[in-house]
């Protein structure tokens, strides 16, 4: 059977449709059956006339992200698509208007911006809009129709999607737009075929499986729901918002309760009451609340209170990008807040991924009773992905009561040490075991003490106790892709840039360079001995990342001795395929003239 | 408040305080506060409230922020929560979210309260947590030694304001009542009994309620807010106050030559984890429709 692996790309500008189109596509698509990954681009301002441009990659199998080139262009506004139109293959397509509204200067029409090979499809995109709706506001609806005329696809999915996205703007709407769909579906069907891009038929979906499109936020609130998540205290930010909005429809209908609060401050304060409390607590924020947090993440980790925070980075310092990714916030995470304050930071690399670890998050915080930091970024929030998620719940239940262990008549030691160190704890409420929690360090007892001695004894059990979340069950810690045993180029990567990572390692090995990527999810503590194999079996090691300092390599550069190779960028924008590639192939050359010196 | 004048005997007294079992609400932990610290009089209000509403130890959770009169948790043997400077509300709020059978108490001083954690309190007002907020208001941080607060006096002189203080003090009575709180009252350390009499209030009002807590620091103020001073400036909120009335709660709040003591104002509305339960049934009310 035929695999199917295409990208397209909608642009356009704000007010175009143009991530509404790139929505029915992917959605459609995902329902036929394919799978799909799907990441758009917008800008910050609500209204006005920034660009905006939503790309989608349809495959037999998931891919791990999106290709540095698309297949097809559909351009809702030339000015905007024109720059785009070399990122389109040789032998793809690029489809347009071809009757602009008025005349145009020489140059402006994309027509004229094709690139040789390039296929162009001039078509009456405005025309059928105004025939069909009467006006121009359904150029992307009828965009639609004319390239899954052009390609072959079933409408009904189609039909499906677009009668669910406008079924409250009332039939009248709902009607006009499905004509004009099936007017352009017709006219691209009866059109020259695009013959060099083409689509396979669907994988069979394996039966009762749960396949599924969401974006990493949507992930996020999944498995915080499957996780049995309790409270939410949030304050909206760009780009982890979604996630409370989520949760605020769907929380309170399981029993749960969440409080936009006034500030991220109080968001992460109430997250820490509530987890002293004894119940799952999370908030979401990104790097500018995160920066706001970490004090009291501080007091969460001396009081040892479990808390979740989800981080979606985006583009910083200060209010930085809002709208654009970055990798940037990983030493605030890990570092993050006055003193030696360890925590668990986890970083999922793609959207199945984001649910594991949200997931996990809540059994980590309450079992080694500390505050998790789940870090994602604009792009691993956003992006679509089709996901196979478990039938069973794979989370653990609250498990907080079961440690308890009062005695009676005995003053009750909250903070004792243990041989994993970490101590009975009750929550109030409970008889026999009332007690007091402090930033101040403290006594088993809890109350503040700070002999050398004891706050050696008690930030030693603050840092041992998290050793064991590197063997915690149910969730990947770290893995390794690609050739295994001794290779020329090892890449190390985390968060959604591995995604680029794995792609550039599947276009290297096809070229025949030896080569594995390990991704690590855990960011703290980091798995040094995993790590430190890894660099022994490479001859080169190359951490591509998206900061400008290299703040993971920093993180692997304290953990092994050995050198390796940074690749920095800064783009806003996932990582390209192509630069990566670049930089395993050059590594690979200095390899092979090492060995056979 | 005639009885006082009758004679008091030491043993009778301490029979009367160990059969009340106020006693075993109190920690094993000695105050840290200084020798003639106003804050005893309210760790002693707050275990006499306890003991008077039969409140069981362990429903009792006290929040505090930092500071000298965020030490109190660790003085009654109760769940308690030492937190961070200013973040009193919002952490109680979270415990009030998570189990709204606890009874929840934040306390602090007014640096904590007006200085670093002002952002917080008209939001835990407005959404009528049902928590009480005790201030202890001496108008000086204590516990760095002596600075001045939102609450000194104009022309107070500190380390930090060697050269006369120039802020206009904040007026928090008024402040609270602004904010919509639904119980708000005034006391000061120098009265233990209405002290405790206020706290129990407090304390039994369905909401958010305050407390104002006029105190002296003996150690860093031996001018401004002193017991002679207090002693002579409080005077009692008339009996015909309507503490419905929040203009006229408004009027007295202003008088601060004379802070009256009392209760200021008081008013019953939902609490939020009332609304907390009115979201919850109308989301499963509307999944119940989406279903059908």
């Amino acid at each position: 059977m035929k695999e199917t692996d295409i990208q397209l790309m909608f642009c356009g500008s704000a007010g175009d449709g143009t991530i509404a189109v790139g929505d029915i596509f992917k959605r459609a698509m995902a329902k036929a059956g394919y799978k799909v990954i799907a990441f758009d681009i917008y800008p910050p301002e609500i209204r006005g006339f920034g660009k905006c441009i939503s790309r989608v990659r349809v495959t037999s199998r998931q891919a791990y992200s999106l290709k540095q080139e698309s297949d097809l262009l559909v351009s809702l506004n030339d000015s905007y698509a024109i720059p785009h139109v070399p990122e389109v293959r040789d032998f793809g397509s690029v489809i347009y208007d071809n009757a602009p509204i008025t005349s145009m200067a020489e140059g402006e029409h994309i027509s004229g911006h094709l690139l040789p090979g390039q296929l162009p499809y001039g078509l009456r995109i405005r025309e059928i809009s105004d025939q069909t709706t009467g006006g121009s506001k359904s150029k992307n609806i009828v965009a639609l129709g004319y390239l899954a005329g052009l390609l072959g696809i079933k409408q009904e999915p189609f039909h499906q999607i677009i009668g669910d996205k406008f079924r409250h703007k009332g039939s009248a709407i709902s009607e006009s737009n499905l004509l004009a769909f099936d007017t352009a579906y017709a006219e691209g069907a009866s059109t020259f075929r695009l013959d060099f891009i083409e689509l396979g038929a669907p994988e069979r979906q394996e039966i009762g499986s749960k396949v599924q499109m969401m974006t990493g936020n949507a992930a996020v609130v999944r498995g915080c729901l499957d996780a049995g998540l309790d409270c939410f205290f949030g304050y909206p930010i760009t780009p982890a918002t979604s996630i409370m909005e989520r949760l605020a429809t769907e929380l309170p209908r399981r029993g749960g309760r969440l409080l936009q609060t006034e500030d991220e401050i109080s968001a992460i304060a109430a997250t820490i009451g509530a987890g002293y409390a004894g119940v799952r607590a999370a908030t979401a924020t990104s790097g500018p609340g995160l920066a706001l947090m970490v004090e009291m993440l501080g007091l969460g980790v001396i009081g040892e209170v479990p808390a979740v925070i989800f981080c979606s980075q985006r583009g910083g310092p200060s209010t930085g990008m809002p709208t654009k990714t970055e990798q940037s916030d990983l030493h605030l995470a890990v570092y993050g807040g006055a003193g030696d304050a360890q925590r668990i930071v986890l970083a999922p690399t793609n959207v199945e991924g984001a649910y594991r670890c949200a997931g996990k998050a809540f059994e980590m915080a309450e079992k080694y009773q500390t505050p998790v930091i789940v870090l994602l970024d604009l792009y691993l929030s956003n992006r679509y992905e089709t996901v196979l998620l478990p039938r069973q719940n794979p989370f653990e239940a609250d498990s907080v009561k079961h440690r308890s262990n009062v005695e009676r008549g005995v003053p009750y030691k909250r903070f004792a040490f243990t041989d994993d160190s970490v101590s009975p704890r009750t929550i109030p409420g409970e008889e026999g075991g009332i007690h007091v929690i402090t930033g101040l360090e403290h006594n088993e007892l809890g109350r503040p003490n700070d002999q050398s001695d004891m706050h050696t004894r008690m930030s030693e059990k603050r840092h041992k106790k998290l050793l064991a979340a590197l063997d915690h069950p149910g969730i990947t810690i770290h893995k390794r892709f690609g050739d295994q045993g001794r290779v020329d180029v090892g890449i190390l990567g985390w968060g959604s840039t591995v995604g680029e990572i794995l792609e550039a390692m599947l276009m290297a090995q096809a070229e025949g360079i030896s080569c594995s990527v390990m991704k690590v999810v855990m960011l703290s503590p980091l798995p040094n001995e995993p790590i430190r194999s890894f660099f022994d079996d490479c001859a080169e090691v190359l951490i591509p990342e998206l900061n400008y300092e290299g703040q993971f390599a920093n993180l692997v550069a304290s953990a092994v001795s050995k050198p390796f190779t940074r690749l920095n960028r800064v783009p806003g924008v996932p990582m390209q395929v192509a630069d990566i590639l670049e930089q395993i192939r050059r590594l690979a050359g200095r390899a092979k003239s090492s060995n056979a010196a | 408040m005639g009885n006082l004048r009758q004679p008091v005997y030491l043993e009778e007294k301490l029979k009367q305080v160990r059969e009340s079992g106020r006693l075993d609400i109190r920690s094993k932990a000695l105050p840290t506060w200084c020798p003639g610290c106003g804050y005893f009089s309210i760790v002693d209000g707050v275990a006499m409230a306890i003991n008077k509403l039969q409140i069981s130890q362990k429903d009792v959770t006290i929040v505090s922020g930092i500071g000298c009169a965020s030490r109190f948790p660790f003085f009654l043997d109760t769940y308690g929560f030492h937190t961070l400077h200013g973040r009193t509300l919002p952490v109680a709020t979270g415990i009030k979210v998570a189990n709204d059978r606890l009874t929840v108490l934040a306390v602090g001083g007014d640096g904590d309260a007006f200085a670093i954690g002002g952002a917080h309190i008209p939001h835990a007002a407005r959404r009528n947590v049902d928590i009480t907020y005790l201030v202890f208001d001496n108008g000086i941080y204590g516990l760095t030694k002596g600075q001045t607060s939102p609450t000194s006096v104009l022309g107070f002189t500190t380390s930090t304001s060697p050269y006369k203080n120039q802020d206009q003090p904040l007026n928090p009575l008024l402040m609270m009542l602004s904010y919509g709180t639904s119980w708000v009252g005034q006391s000061y350390a120098g009265d233990p009994r209405h002290l405790s009499e206020m706290i129990t209030q407090a304390m039994a009002h369905r909401g958010f309620s305050y407390l104002h807590i006029l105190s002296p620091c003996v150690t860093f103020d031996k001018t401004s807010r002193t017991y002679i001073n207090l002693k002579a400036q409080v005077r009692w909120l008339p009996d015909d106050h309507d503490s419905s009335d929040k203009m006229a709660a408004m009027k007295y709040a202003m008088d601060t030559d004379n802070p009256p003591i009392g209760l200021f104002y008081k008013e019953s509305r939902p609490t939020l984890a009332d609304n907390l339960d009115l979201v919850i049934e109308s989301a499963r009310g509307r999944g119940a429709r989406a279903t059908v």
